[in-house]
This record gives C-alpha cells, structure tokens and sequence, in this order.
C-alpha cells in the first residue's frame, strides 16, 4: 500500500491503482486508518465524501465511502452504517429536501437511502452521484475513472490570486508600452508637483528672511509659474500639456484594452460548447463580457496607475522629509496608524449601514415594477390604497437609512481628522522650537508641512486602491474560468469534409446534462436515408435533448452517432451543421432584415432565391404586407414578428439551406389550426427527399411520417407506424386517445354557442 | 431540390416585352406579351436594398410577375412606372437639416428641408437606420420614411445636428 504523504489540490493517491475524490483532503486523510481495517482485498478507494448530518438529525460527520466493490457509510468511529454492494445497485440519484438532500440508490429491491447531508455538501455529493453512475450505468472501467475524476478537480480548481494578477497583465500584451508611457507620464507630473514647495523654501531662507537676492525672487516666481502651468496642479486653471498627452494616452489604452478583451472574451463565448450556456445564465455571460472587462481595464488604467504614483510619492516625499528632519518626520507619522485604523473600521462597519439603504432602496424599486406589471391583479382586488400605503412606507424607511449613514460618518471621520490636527500642531510647536534655536530655517519648515501633506495623501489614497484591486482579481478570476474553458465538444484533428446522404445510427446513448439525471439511456435508433420519423412523447421524454446530440451541440457521455456509417466526431463541425438544418419551435432571429435573415441559409442566395424560398415556406404573402417588405427589420430577437411568422421564416431558412437532414422540433405548435395547414404544406415541401426528424406533440403533424418512436423517459418505449401502434395499445395509443378525447369534448361548446 | 421547382415557378417578366400603359394614383395598367391587365399593383420586395426589383400584382392581389431591373422597361414605360412608384413609396430626400430639438427627452422634433419641400416631423427612440449602401433612412414616430442619401452631401450644420441622432 502506497500512500502520498503531499496532497495535491484534492486529488489523494490512495490504496493501490488510482487517485480518489474528495473536496476535504485533509480530514478524509484522518479517516483513512480507519479505512484500512474495512477494506477487502482488491478493494480501491474511489471517493471519500463527508456528510456534516448524521441519520439521526444533528450535526454530525458521516463518510460516503465508494470503492469500486461497493458504497457505504462509516461515522467518525469506523462503524459501519450502511453498505450495499455495487452489483446490486442500479443508478444513484439525488432527493432535494427543505434543509437536506439525499442520496439514493436504485437497487431491485426499490430505492433505497444511502446518506443525508445539509445543501453546503452539495456539490461534492453530486460528484459523487456522477461517479457512481459512471460505474455503474455507463459501465466505465475504474481504471478509466481517472481521467474523470481528474476533470472534477480541475473544474473546482481555482487559479491563485498571484497567477490572475499576471493572467491579465499577459491578456493586456501588446498594450504594454502605453501603460508604461502613461505611468512613465503620471509620475513625472507628480514629481514636477513637488517642485513648489522647494522653490518657497529656497524664497523663504534666501530673499525673504535676509532680505537680499531681490533678482532671485523674480525668478522663483517666474519658476513656480512656470511649475504650476506645467503640471495638472491646477487643473482647472492648467490643464496643459504633460495633462492632455497623458489623459490622452491614457484613452488609447483604454480603448486599445477595451476592444482587446472584449473581443477576447465574445469570440471565446462564441465557441463554447452549449453545457456553458446551461451553466451560466445568459446575465452571468453577459456580464462577463461587460462588466467584469470594465473593472479590469478600470484597474489597469485608473487604479494600477494611482498606486504606481502613489509608491512613488511616497518614497520620494519620505526621503526629501527625512533629509530635512529626521525627528519631525517621526512627528509627522504618529497619525498615519490612526488613520489606517480608522479606515479598516469604516471597512468593516460602513456596509453594514450602505447595504441597509440600498436593500430598502431595493424595496421600493420591487413595488413599483410590482404595481407596473401587475396592473390587472391590483385593479381588480382594489389593492391601490394598500400599494400607496407600501410605497410611502418603504420610502420612509429608505430615506431613515440616508440619516443614520450621516450620524455613523459624522462620528468616525471628525475624530481622525482631529489626530492630524494634533500631529500638525505638534509640528509646528517643535518646528517652530528649532527655528527659534536655529537649528531649523525657516524656509525648511515651511517646506516641512506642506510637503506632510502630500504624504498624508497617496497613503490614503493605496487605502482606498486596495478594494478596486480586489475587485479587479475578482473579475480576472470570472474572465479566466470563461477563457480557460475546455471546450466539451471538440474537433478532432482528422475530421474531415463530408457529403452526407442521410442515413443515422445511433448506438447505445447515454447522455445527461447535470451528471446525476440521465436525460438519455441506452438510446439505439436507425434511420434510413430519406425516411421520415416522428418522435413523441411526454414532455422531459428527451426528445429535444436527441436532435441537439446529433447537431453535436453536446457530446454524449456514453454510446456513439454514426451519419452514413461515418462516426459524426470524425465529421468537421462545419461540414456537419453545414447539412443538418433545425427549425425549432420558437426560432429566435437576428436584428437584421427578413431577406437577410432567410439569406442565412445560403450565402450569397439569389433574390429569386430568397423569395422563392419565402413562397415555399408560406411567408411570402405576410412579408409583402409589411410596408418594409423584404427589408423590414425583425426586431431584437425577431420580436417583431410573431411566433408563427418567425417559424415560417426558419422554415425558408432551412429549404435555402437545402440540407441533408432536417430536424422538425413541434414544427406547427406556434400556429391556428388554419395556419397550420398551410405551414405543414410548407413542411411537406421541405422534407421531400431528406432524412427528416419530426419531434411532436400534436399527433396529427406526424400524418405523413413513415415511422413513429416514443419516447419516455430518455429511453424509446415503442415504434412503429400509426396504425401498428394503435393496435399495441401502448403509450402511443394513451397519448393519441388523449388528444381525440379533448377534441371530442370541445365540439359540443361550440356547437350550442 | 424542393426550391428549384419554386425557383422555377417565379414568373420572371422580360422587360422588352412589358409594357405600361396607362398609370393612375397607385396602379397602372400593363401589356405583357400582347395580354393586357388593368388596375395593377406594383410592389418593391426590397424598397430599399434593391428598389429596382418589382412585383406586380393583379386586382384580386394574386401575383402577376416579377421583374428584376424595371429599369431597362423602354423609356415612356419607366416614366408612367416610375410615376407611380414615387408616390406610393414616398420616401422625400433631406437635404438639408434646419435642427433637431432635443428639449424633450426622447421625443426629437426635426425641422428639415427635402427634396419635396419643407417638413417638420417628430421621431421617438432610435429611429434611424443605415443601409449597406451607405444611406440613412429615417422613420418618423407616424411611420412616414426620410432618407440622406449622401452623409457627404449634407452642409457642415446639417451635419452637426444628425450627430445627435446618429
């Protein structure tokens, strides 16, 4: 028995062949003795995951032991609670309570409960679930289970703030000899700032006091002016030169950096695989894009530059301090503690009083968009005096919070204020000593405080930098996880261009978007070249979820697709979408005009071809109408139009296509029944002669198919053609008896109407 | 496959053998291969990508034919067309843009002169559109269309004014 005394991230090699899974390395390393006394000969660890609920309720660890002989629970003293042998165990899958979630398995004897564990275990024990359906549904050897394994960590591993910081700095490349000309430029105008406060020493010790040099004080003035004109001191007055190329610089590094992740990060979204689009909402993308972009190039050129200049004057201004006075300097620091104090206190307590504004802000934000999209539902219950009332309410509380955010500043900052105060006057008392006794000039003291002053400042100021460089790292982190991403469905690198003819075979599927629930099992399906197959069945049967596999929109975890005998990974990604065309359901177009739209099908069409395929697809005559015609814009989305009339138009989209396969999702189901005749001519059109795929609801779309499949439950039930299917007497025949039985039951309503 | 057979059924005209005879407000009478239809309906599909690509319907709004450059109709065929076209899409050219007044919000009140004259209009949101030819269409909040043909065209004030919109 080998054992790794390092752990590395999560991943702890074990017992004998491979690594297990765990997300607490340490404390399943405690149990690990305990371990060994239990297992068997041949017996591997393959995940250690703890449970902080025990079975009788109260909080207390449990372990989820799975090898790959068997899943079992241990507590923290070795007794064994509940085994089972993974023979008998047939899936494993999750039941989400209240406060709880559980962790069953399917046995022949029924399911069974394994283990129960609070919702902050839960991603560990999903990963859990995942493996043990990967042993025991899809039947991956152990020995492969490594590489999956390794997958689950990388997928939690997250990369260290140092190596985020010169991620982005690397993401920002060729940007670098403007960032260092704008901090190059920033410094430079920050030194030139604390020239003023010397030249007064040299007029206070060399004319004034003696009363001599009287040429000196023309040129001091004529210096100082020249100081002030030229630095972005005043910048109201100033505002020149060293200012503007600067500012100027500083917006073509902005920009340049702008469009340089922006388009990083679009053109990487573009490419993910669609497991990304489910695990991001389409807000957390999109923020990504904008937001998080935003706060970097903020840091990089607001926040990076201010800490470069405030380092600088710091050091700069401390040296020129202590090579006056020493002692004053020490002085001159007793505030600056106080101050960083008083700063991390503000830290801490101020968003406890800005959250509460802004949560009651929040508030009255709600009842309004309440009132505006409720309008019918307040109306109607005569909830207008009680809406009023909420409202007022809530803007009272909101405006409380603005007092209570006055009264806490007005007690922090008053105070560190005073501190400053007691150090400058200290300095003068001491100061003002060693001037009397000439130890001091008086030009040098002058010089002395206001030079404290600029010290005080870029102190204060790396404070207040510190959150934004969080913020910033934060974002780089968020940013990183969308550029790093493995891509799930991935070209291989001898794909090749295919001419299909439409023939699909699809062997043993397993496919599930969460690991845990398997959307798809052990699917086989064949379908010749040319034929036409309906697929039915309730919702959540999988139906959708079996075209996306074949448009390789995701990847099946088990089993393989083969088009004309060719498995479909060997097939470029172009080539094969190229010849597979989807009218879905709801079909979401582009913000560009309706001819433009069509023309997606084909590049460069025809406008005979584009209208051509309109007629065909039934949308001619609705598109003429528009005062616009061909050239009306769809709107955001398509919006514009309306369901049955986007539909048309992916149908006229897919006939310009000419594909090879055609993939129908509920082809009618945005339709009237008038329409929908006219449409299903339009799809007879379309599916002449090409391997067409009809996913349906309404039975009746499925009149012309040569071959029905029903589905349930991710795996096909029956098929066969109508009439076969009806005499079988199974699901098909229950779905179809429905569906006549609400016709029948309409009829008479309207009849006596 | 399926499209070539509807590509084939579009009844593309010959413009040497159409021709127009008689043009009233909004519809024209045509001879086409010596049959003559009256009370005629021509329609652009593409009024502003392609204005030269027209349909021509019948009374009954059943489809006649289609032509793909009503340009090379001989040329008395083109003026009564071309007659009817201008008016029905009504599209005046700016050429000049007198100001903008952006005093209340969203709501844009321009005061232009075109190419038929004078005209006073008020837009709403983003009302403006630019084709690939390089062409500003504008869609007033009533739904009458304007367009600058020319961004280049307009006076150095004109100019000035549409960056706001823009």
């Amino acid at each position: 028995m080998e054992r790794n005394p390092k752990m590395e991230d999560a991943l702890v090699s074990s017992h004998k062949l491979i690594t297990y899974y765990t997300d607490e390395p340490e404390k399943s390393e405690e149990i690990r003795p305990i371990l060994n006394r239990i297992l068997v000969r041949d017996e591997d660890i393959l995940a250690i995951v703890r449970s902080d609920i025990s079975r009788n309720g109260v909080y207390n660890d449990e372990y989820l032991i799975v090898t790959n002989k068997r899943i079992f629970v241990i507590s923290t003293n070795g007794q064994v609670l509940k085994g089972f042998n993974l023979r008998e165990v047939k899936s494993a899958s999750i039941r989400p309570y209240l406060g709880v979630c559980a962790l069953v398995v399917n046995t022949d004897n029924g399911s069974k409960t394994v283990v129960v564990y609070s919702k902050r275990r839960k991603s560990a024990f999903e990963k859990v679930v995942t493996l043990i359906n990967d042993m025991v549904l899809l039947k991956i050897p152990t020995n492969e289970l490594k590489s999956t394994l390794r997958q689950y960590l990388s997928f939690g591993k997250r990369p260290t703030k140092r190596s985020v910081f010169f991620k982005i700095l690397k993401m920002t490349g060729s940007t670098w000899p403007l960032i260092v000309l704008t901090l190059f430029l920033s410094v430079l105008g920050s030194l030139i700032s604390l020239l003023p406060p010397y030249l007064m020493k040299i007029l206070i010790d060399q004319v004034l006091v003696p009363r001599a040099h009287f040429d000196l004080l023309t040129k001091i003035v004529i210096g100082l002016l020249a100081v002030y004109a030229s630095s972005s001191l005043l910048p109201q007055v100033g505002h020149l030169l060293l200012n503007i190329v600067r500012s100027y610089v500083n917006l073509k590094l902005n920009q340049k950096l702008t469009f340089k992740l922006r388009s990083l990060v679009y053109s990487k979204i573009q490419f993910l695989s669609l497991d990304y689009y489910d695990k991001y909402s389409y807000g957390d993308l999109y923020s990504r894009v904008m937001d998080d972009v935003s706060r970097i190039i903020t840091f990089v050129s607001v926040d990076l530059e201010a800490v470069i200049i405030d380092v600088a004057m710091i050091v700069f201004v401390g040296v020129l301090l202590v090579s006056m006075s020493p002692l004053l300097t020490l002085i001159s620091m007793l505030p600056i503690p106080i101050s960083i104090i008083g700063t991390m206190i503000y830290r801490k307590t101020a968003p406890k009083y800005y959250q509460r504004s802004w949560n009651k802000w929040s508030e009255v934000i709600s009842i309004l968009s309440e009132t505006l999209a409720a309008p019918i539902l307040i109306k109607s219950f005569n909830k207008e005096p009680v809406m009023i009332e909420k409202f007022k309410k809530k803007m009272t509380e909101h405006l409380t919070t603005g007092i209570d955010i006055f009264k806490y500043e007005q007690k922090l900052w008053p105070a560190i204020g005073f501190s400053f105060t007691i150090s400058n006057l200290l300095i003068w008392w001491y100061g003002g000593m060693n001037v009397i006794h000439g130890v001091l000039t008086l030009g040098s003291l002058t010089a002395f405080t206001s030079y404290m002053w600029r010290f005080y400042g870029p102190i204060n100021d790396l404070l207040n930098h510190v959150r934004a460089i969080q913020r910033a790292m934060v974002s780089g982190e968020r940013l990183l996880e969308i550029l790093e991403a493995e891509l799930s469905v991935k070209e291989s690198p001898h794909a090749k261009d295919v001419e299909i003819k439409g023939e699909i075979d699809m062997k043993n599927i397993w496919f599930t978007y969460d690991g845990i629930y398997y959307a798809l099992h052990n699917v086989n399906l064949h379908i010749k070249p040319g034929e036409h197959v309906g697929i039915v069945g309730p919702s959540g049967a999988g139906k959708t979820t079996l075209v996306k596999l074949l448009l390789r929109l995701y990847e099946p975890q088990r089993g393989e697709i083969y088009i004309d005998g060719i498995n479909i990974k060997d097939i470029k990604l172009s080539s094969l979408r190229r010849q597979i065309a989807i009218v879905l359901q709801n079909p979401v177009l582009l913000n560009v005009s309706i001819a433009e739209n069509i023309a997606l099908g084909k590049e460069n069409a025809s406008l005979d071809e584009i209208i051509a395929a309109a007629k065909a697809a039934k949308a001619h005559e609705f598109i003429m109408r528009l005062p616009e015609a061909y050239d009306t814009l769809a709107g955001r989305s398509g919006k514009r139009l309306s369901g049955g009339e986007r539909q048309r138009i992916a149908i006229a989209m897919a006939l310009l296509k000419d594909p090879k396969i055609l993939i129908l999702d509920e082809p009618t189901s945005s339709l009237d029944a008038l329409k929908e005749k006219e449409v299903s001519e339009a799809v007879d059109e379309l599916t002449k002669g090409r391997t067409t795929i009809i996913i349906a609801h309404r039975l009746s779309t499925l009149r012309k198919v040569d071959r029905i499949i029903v589905m349930d439950k991710g795996t096909i039930v029956e098929e066969g053609t109508h009439e076969e299917l009806l005499k079988k007497g199974g699901l098909y025949k229950r779905l179809f008896e429905a569906q006549v039985e609400g016709l029948t039951r309409m009829v008479p309503t309207q009849v006596s109407k | 496959m399926s499209l070539e057979k509807w590509i084939k059924s579009l009844r593309i005209l010959n413009p040497k053998k159409v021709k127009v005879i008689h043009a009233e407000l909004d519809t024209i009478d045509l001879e086409i291969e010596g049959m003559i239809f009256t009370d005629v309906r021509p329609r652009r599909p593409f009024p502003y990508t392609h204005p030269e690509y027209i349909i021509f319907y019948d009374k009954d709004e059943k489809e006649i034919g289609i032509l793909h450059d009503y340009r090379k109709l001989d040329r008395k065929s083109r003026a009564l067309l071309e007659q009817v076209l201008n008016l029905i899409y009504f599209m005046p050219t700016i050429k000049r843009i007198l100001s903008i007044d952006r005093s209340k919000g969203w709501k844009y009140l321009w005061r232009v002169e075109t190419d038929k004259g004078f005209r006073e209009f008020e837009t709403r949101g983003r009302c403006t559109r630019l084709l690939p030819d390089g062409r500003i269409i504008i869609t007033d909040a009533s739904g009458n269309v304007y367009q600058i043909k020319n961004l280049n065209e307009l006076d150095s004030k004109s100019i000035a004014w549409l960056m706001f919109v823009l």
